[in-house]
């Protein structure tokens, strides 16, 4: 642990190392390391996998987006200098272009779809539900319950990694209080679902 | 109970952050990325300003031959670009490793290197189109062809395989 770090120990454990790790990751990619580059390109992609899909791209048209980020943040290297900067870069960057792609791609879409119909590949089906225990199967029907919005919000603020996300929140729409992230609209309606349930 | 309104304002709390772990659970279980998505990206990436030709996979057999011969097992794939044909031949080694043969048609002197997970292993051909990478480590792997050193009148753009499984 370094001894500037005063975050305490606890569930942020080994957090300060994995930002302190990417920030040298991401100064040996601007000095041109490909290895470099590489890593954080297995480290972070699943996060944005999320963000992209969380649009409501489907695989192919998320898997164009993962590409074309990591392709223009090559371009971007020079002024990202800290985890946080990187990852604010790459969430905000995945979900712009993502939302553009979605927005070509939307004429052959219905415009309200199913919760369930959104994830045609990979959505837990009647059996995978059944398999689910009580607690998850809730938490899944509820999210359902939500606006596509705040469906589509949570999903990202899930997969960013704490730390940063009270730099990422405002640019999110999220807001933010004077002490934190706040809780928002949307995990305010999602407790609310989740404690009147039978 | 507080409105939802007065609710969303408070700070996070540790049930919201249970929350947000169950949901990045759920999704990580519900739909994943594809596991090789970050190679296709990394082998992208790899390629930008390299004047390279993607070489296509044109032909894959299974040797029955060997097979017939007894538990070895043996593959041939064929790779075409626009100025190379690469063919090789991948052959199990007892230690688990695989020995890969190659050949470049037309023929010629060129520096064949191996990209695997871990470091890059590189030779060169011969005059006939030849190379060999004795013992090479299972995964994904890819050839990368660039011109010989200039000694040996070295030329020819580079030529790049997709990533292949040994």
């Amino acid at each position: 642990m370094p001894a500037d770090d005063t975050k305490p120990a606890g569930a942020a454990a080994g957090l300060p190392d994995r930002r302190a790790h990417i920030a040298d990751l991401v100064a040996a990619a601007r000095g041109g390391d490909d290895g470099a580059l590489g890593q954080i390109v297995t480290e972070l992609s699943p996060m944005l996998w999320h963000v992209a899909r969380a649009v409501g791209l489907d695989v192919e048209d998320a898997e164009d987006v993962l590409q074309t980020v990591w392709t223009r943040l090559v371009a971007h290297l020079d002024g990202i200098h800290d985890s946080t900067a990187l990852i604010g870069w790459l969430v905000v960057t995945t979900r712009r272009e993502a939302w553009r792609v979605h927005a070509v791609a939307r004429k052959q879409l219905p415009t309200d779809q199913e919760w369930l119909s959104e994830l045609p590949d990979h959505a837990p089906g009647s059996e995978e539900l059944i398999m689910m225990d009580d607690e998850r199967r809730a938490l899944w029907e509820a999210i359902g319950k939500l606006s596509r919005r705040c469906q589509e919000l949570l999903r990202i603020v899930a997969f960013v990694p704490r730390p940063d996300y009270q730099a990422l929140a405002a640019q999110l729409g999220m807001p933010t209080g004077s002490i934190g992230p706040t809780r928002g609209r949307c995990l305010a309606k999602l407790r609310t679902l989740l404690a009147s349930r039978p | 109970m507080k409105s939802p309104d007065a609710a969303s304002q408070e700070p996070m709390d540790d049930f919201d952050l249970e929350i947000l772990d169950g949901i990045r659970d759920l999704f990580e279980h519900a739909d994943p990325m594809p596991p090789d998505l970050p190679e296709r990206i990394r082998f992208s990436l790899a390629m930008r300003g390299l004047e390279a030709e993607v070489a296509r996979l044109t032909a894959a057999d299974e040797d029955n031959l060997v097979a017939a011969r007894g538990a070895e097992h043996s593959r041939t794939i064929t790779f075409d670009s626009e100025s190379l044909t690469i063919m090789i031949r991948i052959d199990s080694n007892d230690d688990g490793t695989v020995r890969i043969d190659g050949w470049l048609a037309p023929p010629q002197r060129r520096e064949i290197e191996m990209q695997t997970a871990t470091d890059p292993c590189r030779v060169s051909s011969d005059d006939q189109g030849r190379f060999a990478f004795i013992s090479v480590p299972r995964g994904t792997a890819r050839l990368v062809v660039t011109a010989a050193d200039r000694a040996n009148g070295g030329a020819g753009r580079p030529v790049v395989t997709p990533p292949l499984i040994l």
